[in-house]
């Protein structure tokens, strides 16, 4: 049986028989895993506080013939998510948030072989968050950087319609995912993205993400780019991911009024 | 294909039970199979007991045999102070401190964006409509301390605040990361003592 150590990212846990978890992490090095942590759910276990998502931890497992699943043998943390518990301003959604990045990094990790990139993007957002960077920032951050690795961000540095420049904003099309400049636009709907969101992107396309606290956002802006980037992770992941429709109902439930919304 | 035998049958039944697999479904099939006629009949008897009269108190959610439950009626009960927590086990756990005296409200889970739960699917309208209607002076939220725990109870202090009851949160002296469900006695009393406002 190969014991094998990795710096790993901890994206979700199941629950297994009366006491234990199956665990699937993204190594650094070989791909993302699935492994099963004996008795992590019992009062005493070494993996008690070890196993939230969005860890980032040195994990050590053996890998058995013929089986999918690894027996993880411990688990390092070397920045968790727990790390936010009782910081003066912790909310529901910035809590909610890590899950929600460890939904999309699970989502886009190749289970067979490593992407040293996503699990660097990974790790550095974990760090950004556990230090508290700004989570709406951070979160259109990575979700651009996430679509930006996996080459499917839409250009940003002129029209694909007439190769000008975006200098009056931009807009996606209803059923497209790019970005065209406003004079190619057809007139009405889509998605638009003003001056100011256009302007966060090429920070973000330039800074790592504990230096987000810099780069301006405004509300109105972060909408935009919240919206975008839906429907650009729907559109290549064929579906809206489980977080995204929680954190949503998190954000109504606390701004809107709680119990005279209809159960959609 | 061939028609399952009863032993089949009875195997397959047990291997859908969580912690059951192949080998135990097969051990305790054989195992009823030896047990004497009386004694395998008291067992099914106690599971069809079990979803006939068990139910959940549609004050609290907590398990119950009568709607509302025993603590929703109890008279000895302080119904100025309410204590939140996940799952009906977790009311057991607090009981076995017997330092608790008031009320409970059980929501059924924790926000749990990964797998899909959100606050519609809690039993969150019931716990803010009871506040609302007064009397209440306290509310304690006991779900786990964990990511998952601690957001949930976050959600809620936002929520029942605004009504102008005292919001309190269990020490968390309980290992960070864990689940209640597995709290000791002793962990449990000190976590509620040491609860503190939100
Ligand atoms: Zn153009
Ligand atoms: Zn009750």
């Amino acid at each position: 049986m190969p014991v094998y150590t990795s710096d790993a990212l901890i994206l979700r846990t199941y629950k297994l028989g009366e006491a234990d978890r199956i665990v699937v992490f993204l190594t650094r090095d070989r791909g993302k895993k699935r492994g099963v942590a004996k008795g992590a759910r019992r009062a005493r276990s070494r993996f008690i506080g070890t196993l939230e998502p969005l860890t980032r931890a040195g994990v050590a497992y053996y890998e058995r013939e013929l089986r999918d699943l690894v027996r993880i043998n411990y688990v390092e943390p070397q920045s968790s998510p727990l790390a936010a518990i009782g910081r003066v301003h912790s909310d529901a959604a910035a809590l909610g948030h890590s899950a929600y990045f460890a939904e999309l990094i699970d989502e886009w990790a190749p289970e067979a072989h490593a992407d040293e990139r996503l699990y660097r993007l990974g790790a550095s957002v974990i760090d950004a968050l556990a230090g508290g960077a700004p989570v709406p920032r951070l979160a259109r951050y990575f979700e651009f950087w996430l679509l930006r690795l996996q080459g499917v961000y839409p250009q940003l540095s002129s029209c694909p319609g007439c190769g000008g420049a975006f200098d009056g904003g931009a807009v996606m099309p209803p059923r497209d995912s790019h970005y065209l400049c406003r004079r190619c636009v057809p007139a009405g709907g889509g998605t638009t993205l003003s001056i100011d969101a256009l302007r966060f992107l090429r920070s973000a396309a330039a800074s790592a993400p504990e230096a987000l606290e810099s780069v301006s956002l405004d509300a109105a802006a972060g909408r935009e780019l919240e919206t975008a980037h839906r429907r650009l992770i729907q559109v290549h992941l064929e579906k809206e991911l489980k977080s995204a429709r929680v954190l949503r109902e998190i954000n109504h439930g606390l701004h809107g009024s709680y119990g005279s919304h209809g159960s959609a | 294909m061939a028609r399952p035998d009863p032993l089949t049958k009875l195997i397959e039944q047990l291997q859908r039970l969580p912690g059951i697999g192949a080998k135990s479904a097969q051990r305790l099939a054989f195992h009823v199979l030896k047990t004497p006629r009386e004694e395998v009949e008291r067992l099914a008897d106690a599971m069809r007991e079990v979803k006939d009269r068990v139910t959940y108190c549609s004050v609290c959610s907590n398990i119950t045999d009568t709607d509302p439950c025993y603590y929703c009626t109890h008279p000895g009960r302080d119904a100025r102070v309410i204590c939140v927590v996940e799952e009906p086990e977790n009311v057991a756990a607090i009981e076995k401190t017997r330092d608790f005296h008031g009320l409970y409200h059980v929501l059924m889970g924790a926000l749990s964006p990964l797998h899909g739960v959100g606050p519609d699917d809690l039993k969150i309208k019931g716990l803010l409509t009871r506040v609302g209607n007064g009397g209440v002076e306290e509310v304690i939220l006991a779900t786990n301390p964990n990511v998952e725990g601690e957001a949930t109870a976050i959600y809620l202090a936002k929520l029942l605040k605004p009504l102008g009851v005292r919001v309190t949160r269990i020490a968390m002296g309980v290992p960070v990361g864990s689940d209640l469900e597995y709290a000791d006695e002793f962990t449990m009393h000190k976590a509620m003592e040491g609860r503190r406002e939100v």
